[in-house]
């Protein structure tokens, strides 16, 4: 069985055609039993979020696969197959291998080190799994992607720090604040960027969420939205000596938050931090607030600033990152490679195993007067002799680092030895029968 | 005289520095497991010395310094393992290894006087060291909290904003730290009192014990101390004080209490100079 992986992914495809290959949950349980069904086709996994769709399968024949696979993209999602193969890429064995670890790892990602793209590996694989569609070579080869994603998460700064201005300010928020579910978060304004922020800092369940607004109807609906209160405008002094983090984003063409405003309420705070996070433009808060020593003021620059550290921080961690994930290659190829050495080795003992039966029954009128803990002995030493015989060849086997070479060790060893002839060898007083070369594993699965 | 702690610290100290550079979770391992192997051998000496002299090996300002490095290296583990943030090793465990060094190489004391066969000696400066080592770990806390605010303060979140626990942790770990050394350094304090009240009664009276008052430096800066932490916790329970200005408060106090162990301990003549 080969391994083969058929896709489309932002690196390929526009944005349009993707959003036409892409599958809902439901739609991609059923597409994956339908490509399992085919003949073609072994195990199956289909990939499918908003920057790519990837199908992952084992076929004997990888032209055959590759007809399959794409055929069914261009049929199931109603894409011209002309359209379509200008956008497809391939790969293969280990470059398959190498090609999913590296999307596991959040290193195919559009933002690089983004974290979902692991959580969504998994998803599509329990899709398969629970529709029977994968094997032992799909198996392994994403547990080992999943491997390689945790591993890169745990051992390099890949994806640390944020890469949007919402999870940079509450990164900031949480590394002032602790937990934030002890904090009291103010919202000072309604629009669209207090809107994506503020339901950041709601996910993060605050102890207190407060919207204050110019315009009562856009704070009640935002509140709503944040399960959070109301404060009037008129009240925003009070609401400002309580809060922990303030984010604020109005229309407003002069500064909301003046320094005396500020200061008035850091005087209730007894040098509680006060974390300000002005992401209004023009700004909302006096840049001169920030000369106060317990506050923290943030404007859009600076989470701009954050964010662009975050994505160096995240490039200059790839070479590491690629390491492991070539680490895991190697490590999941070496077990690929054991699997196609595998039905030989087995041949292999199963012919010595006969023999030795074989020359045991031969000695049973000899050996039955001995006692039975010396016809024990006798069984014992036999196999030992056997089992040390065979360590050798077929550590070394499966360690060959090439699986072309290791198929034609393979075949050497079921010429040699007779392996496809179950007969030779039963009696050594025969003349070996004329040596049949077994067909010899191919590919991974060596099936 | 034995290397294998102090080296053993250091190594933790190293592999520390290490980990807080490249947090790598094997670096960080290693590091915790080199500074508990520091502690288990340092555990073993003192048991062996207190098996030679039958007590604790606490007489002399190197005993005391050793007693208190090998308390500071149990108490920082616990707040290790309790808390999961093993980035404070990089400050405390360089402290450690130097603080044992000078431990080791100090000169051994002499015979034991006898008005130390006391348990309310051995309580008092087992009291006295764990405040000590408490006010350490909170002074870490401290000096983390305000590197970490300047960073965040400067708008350059870096090297620290990546390592460090939150403000809002380390304020509350400083907290937790200084009242539990608060509370130790006061029961080491009352006890002393009570074993300084029967010395008191021992007839040649001891010079050394007559000599205890508040003009003696150590008791002094010991007192000093007492008060500046009193304050921090009044002004935290009270004035609601906590941030930047606790955290330089218990800054401030180590520094003394660090005159304490060390320069007047090793150069002043004191009233508690028993080697």
């Amino acid at each position: 069985m080969r391994l083969l992986i058929l896709g489309v992914s932002h690196h390929t495809a526009p944005i349009d055609l993707r959003e036409r290959l892409a599958f809902s949950p439901v739609d991609l349980g059923d597409a994956v039993s339908a490509l399992a069904r085919d003949p073609a086709l072994g195990e199956v996994v289909l990939l499918s979020t908003c920057n790519r769709t990837e199908l992952y399968a084992t076929c004997q024949s990888l032209e055959d696969g590759h007809d399959v696979m794409a055929g069914f993209l261009a049929t199931a999602r109603a894409v011209p197959a002309d359209d379509l193969r200008a956008h497809l890429y391939t790969r293969t064995e280990a470059d398959a291998a190498r090609h999913l670890f590296r999307v596991a790892a959040g290193l195919d990602s559009l933002v690089v080190g983004e974290p979902q793209i692991l959580g969504q590996v998994k998803q599509a694989y329990a899709s398969a799994t629970d529709r029977h569609a994968t094997g032992a070579l799909l198996n392994r080869l994403f547990h080992t992607a999943f491997t390689a994603g945790k591993r890169v998460r745990s051992e390099t700064e890949l994806a640390e720090g944020a890469v949007s201005v919402s999870y940079a300010a509450l990164g900031l928020a949480r590394k002032i604040c602790g937990d934030l579910k002890h904090a009291s978060v103010l919202v000072i304004g309604a629009g669209e960027m207090a809107e994506l922020t503020a339901r950041h800092f709601a996910a993060q369940q605050p102890k207190r969420i407060v919207v204050c607004s110019r315009t009562a109807a856009h704070a009640e609906a935002l509140a709503a939205e944040v399960k959070g209160t109301i404060v009037p405008w008129t009240e925003l002094d009070a609401a400002l000596a309580q809060a922990d983090v303030v984010v604020t984003a109005t229309g407003a063409r002069t500064p909301i938050l003046t320094r005396p405003r500020v200061q008035a309420a850091l005087r209730h705070r007894r040098g509680r931090p006060l974390f300000l996070i002005d992401i209004a433009l023009p700004r909302d808060v006096d840049p001169l607030v920030a000369g106060d020593s317990d506050v923290f003021l943030y404007n859009i620059d600076d989470l701009q600033s954050v964010i662009n550290e975050s994505l160096a921080r995240r490039s200059s961690e790839t070479t590491q990152a690629e390491a492991i994930v070539n680490q895991e290659v190697e490590r999941f190829m070496a077990w690929a490679r054991s699997r196609t050495a595998m039905p030989t080795v087995v041949a292999l003992r199963q012919r010595f195993e006969a023999i030795r039966r074989a020359e045991l029954d031969r000695l049973q009128p000899k050996i039955a007067g001995l006692p039975p803990e010396a016809r024990a002995r006798v069984d014992e030493v036999t196999r030992l002799i056997i089992e040390k015989l065979l360590i050798t060849p077929t550590a070394q086997l499966k360690a060959l680092p090439d699986q072309e070479l290791q198929t034609s060790y393979a075949d050497a060893l079921s010429h040699l030895f007779a392996l496809a002839d179950p007969a030779a060898g039963d009696d050594e007083d025969d003349e070996p029968g004329a040596p049949k070369a077994g067909p010899g594993p191919r590919g991974f699965a060596g099936s | 005289m034995s290397v294998l702690e102090p080296a053993l610290y250091a190594l933790g100290a190293v592999l520390y520095a290490a980990h807080f550079v490249r947090r790598q979770p094997a670096l960080g391992h290693a590091a915790t497991g080199a500074l508990g192997a520091g502690v288990v051998v340092h555990t073993f000496l003192l048991g062996m010395a207190t098996v030679r002299e039958s007590a604790l090996p606490l007489v002399g300002a190197g005993d005391a310094l050793s007693g208190f490095v090998w308390l500071l290296a149990i108490v920082y583990l616990y707040v290790e393992l309790t808390s999961g943030e093993r980035a404070m090793g990089a400050f405390i465990a360089p402290f450690i290894a130097v603080l044992s060094l000078v431990a080791v190489t100090s000169a051994q004391p002499g015979p034991r006087p006898a008005i130390l066969d006391s348990p309310l000696f051995v309580f008092h400066v087992t009291f006295v060291l764990f405040a000590y080592a408490s006010f350490a770990i909170a002074a870490v806390m401290g000096v983390t909290y305000v590197l970490l605010f300047r960073e965040l303060k400067g708008r350059q979140p870096g090297v620290f904003y990546a390592r460090l626990p939150s403000l809002a942790t380390l304020d509350q770990m400083n907290g937790r730290a200084i009242v539990g050394g608060f509370a130790c350094l006061t029961a080491g304090m009352a006890i002393g009192l009570v074993w300084l009240l029967q010395a008191g009664r021992v007839v040649p009276i001891d010079p050394r014990v007559d000599a205890m008052s508040m003009a003696d430096p150590k008791i002094l800066l010991a007192v000093g101390s007492w008060l500046l932490y009193a304050f921090q916790i009044m002004a935290r329970t009270t004035l609601g004080w906590s941030g930047k200005r606790t955290a330089w408060l218990s800054a401030v106090g180590f520094v003394v209490i660090l005159v304490n162990l060390l320069p007047v301990a090793y150069l002043v003549p004191t009233s508690h100079a028993f080697d």
